[in-house]
């Protein structure tokens, strides 16, 4: 498998992804490389827990029918995964309309998995990809089982910080589009609790006025 | 132009006056005079409150003699209106509004943390960059967008600052404890596993303060160590992901802990691994000081005139991510 071309596609925050191929279809290959600024014992914890929990949590994610990448082979000692290849936009480059409409389906699919009990940890809009047969959900080296309620306000204000730092002009209107998606799946009691509790841990940052 | 900035919005209080000259911009004076609580104890806002009402005309008239500058040739003057703490801020403002209202010069109140990312930029030469700020009172990853500075990471509890003070404090320091536990961290390589928490790109410390609190009695310089190398990891890690989101292709950090040699060195790399310029504000203008404030005054009045004196107000909880950017 090593033999097969590389190219690097992006270096992203935590791991280098490249394309490949996998039993000759195409393939991403995401490598979680030694961080020489962290310290080994730190580091080698961190990158083995995080390649196999997104194997895991992209399985698991997958039995109550949420879009992600196939996962083909995951090396825990190397660090390294081998995912299908899923083409198409970044939610995060389309134009605003669209992140506008997009962010309904984003809320449906975020939904799901926090019915589910699983949170995602890094939910951003360069996370999901716009493949012809709908939204993909990548990078699940965050993910992990939750059942409180914390766990899934979490998840919302990441989102929420998101949509008011990089996508800010249209912010209300996305979010408010997020909030339908989610509510259609979690029903508005459940949502309601969620926000309200969102607003909590908003409260807790420093000089906090909640927006 | 000559401008007169004070800060006063915790443990320091001080003085500086800028001169600009068309494009050329001089610091002519920064004096401070920094409130010293007990060992192993934190600032007293009261406390600190009266030390900067009885060291204010001091460094006032220090700030001045050093420039060279008589106040009525001063052209503005800027206080930081917050966020800090209620008694400190007021005794900044009432110096302010007295000398503003006496003399009859234009008055500007400004947002503190603001004064960190400009004057950084400003000594520093960097254009558009993504900003960390990690100081007692903000640990925020920043990025300038259509008129406003925007959050795109920040602490979901206590600052950086906080977490070494807190610990400092723990084992008997006095604050600001940083340079301390950087100090012992030098002589331990012996990693002790630590909670990691980076939530997206967020960062909670909340956790890793117990933890270490509890791994102190192994070895003080083992537990400062391993606080280190968790935290400005974690911190590195949150840098990275802002880094990769919002494509940005200059760092620039700020904030009293922006003093830290192992926090800076592994920032660093991580600027070369995303091919990516690392800016630090130098040390002597890293922490609070006068000068930050005063050059964000001059940069305010370019675009607006002085406040009216009915509202200088100060404010406690005044986030950056609310400031409109007219400049």
């Amino acid at each position: 498998m090593s033999t097969n071309l590389l190219r690097l596609l992006k270096k992203g925050a935590e791991a280098d992804i490249f394309i490949t191929s996998w039993n000759e279809k195409k393939a991403i290959l995401k490598v979680r490389k030694k961080k020489e600024y962290r310290n080994e014992i730190l580091d080698a914890r961190l990158r083995t827990l995080r390649t196999i929990r997104e194997g895991k949590m992209i399985h698991e994610a997958k039995k109550f029918g949420v879009t992600t990448p196939i996962v083909y082979f995951v090396d825990p000692k190397k660090c390294e995964i081998y995912l299908q290849f899923i083409d198409g936009r970044l939610v995060r480059d389309l134009p605003k309309k669209s992140i506008i409409k997009k962010c309904k389906d984003i809320g449906n699919i975020v939904g799901t998995l926090h019915k589910n009990g699983l949170m995602h940890g890094d939910l951003t809009t360069s996370n999901f990809i716009l493949s012809p047969k709908g939204l993909v959900l990548l990078d699940f080296g965050l993910a992990q089982r939750a059942n409180q309620i914390e766990d899934y306000a979490i998840d919302l204000r990441l989102f929420k910080e998101v949509l008011n730092s990089a996508h800010a002009d249209i912010f209300h209107e996305a979010w408010n589009s997020f909030l339908q998606g989610y509510e259609k799946i979690l029903g508005k009691t459940m949502t309601n609790k969620i926000i309200s509790h969102v607003q909590i841990i908003e409260k807790r940052g420093r000089y906090a006025n909640v927006i | 132009m000559l401008s007169l900035g004070i800060e006063s919005t915790a443990h320091t209080f001080s003085c500086a006056i800028i001169e600009k000259k068309g494009k050329q911009v001089k610091i002519l004076s920064d004096v401070r005079r920094i409130y010293r609580p007990p060992e192993g104890q934190g600032i007293h806002p009261r406390e600190a409150s009266r030390h900067h009402a009885e060291n204010s005309p001091q460094v006032l008239a220090d700030c001045l003699q050093k420039a060279n500058v008589k106040i009525d040739e001063l052209d503005i003057i800027s206080y930081a209106a917050g966020p800090g703490l209620g008694p400190c801020l007021r005794i900044g403002a009432v110096v302010a509004r007295s000398l503003a209202s006496y003399y009859d010069i234009p008055i500007y109140p400004v947002n503190h943390a603001l004064g960190h990312i400009e004057l950084g930029k400003m000594l520093t030469g960097a254009k558009d960059p993504l900003v960390l700020l990690v100081s007692g009172g903000h640990t925020m990853i920043l990025a300038f967008l259509s008129g406003k500075w925007r959050v795109f990471g920040e602490t979901l509890d206590i600052t950086l600052g906080q977490l070494l003070d807190q610990i400092g404090r723990y084992a008997g320091f006095a604050s600001p404890c940083g340079p301390k536990i950087e100090e012992l961290a030098s002589q331990s390589s012996n990693y002790l596993s630590l909670p990691y928490v980076v939530k997206g790109n967020d960062v909670s410390f909340s956790g890793i303060l117990s933890a270490t609190k509890r791994i102190i009695p192994k070895g003080l310089e083992d537990a400062c160590f391993s606080l280190q190398e968790t935290a400005f990891s974690m911190i590195g890690e949150a840098v990275e992901r802002a880094l990769s989101f919002t494509g940005k292709k200059e760092l620039l950090i700020v904030g009293g802990v922006a003093a830290n040699k192992r926090l800076s060195e592994i920032l660093q790399s991580i600027c070369k691994r995303h091919s990516c310029k690392f800016f630090v504000a130098p040390k002597e203008y890293a922490g609070d000081c006068g000068s930050q404030i005063s050059w964000l005054g001059l940069l305010e009045s370019t675009v607006k005139s002085g406040e009216k004196m009915e509202n200088t107000f100060v404010k406690q909880s005044w986030r950056l991510d609310t400031v409109n950017i007219l400049y």
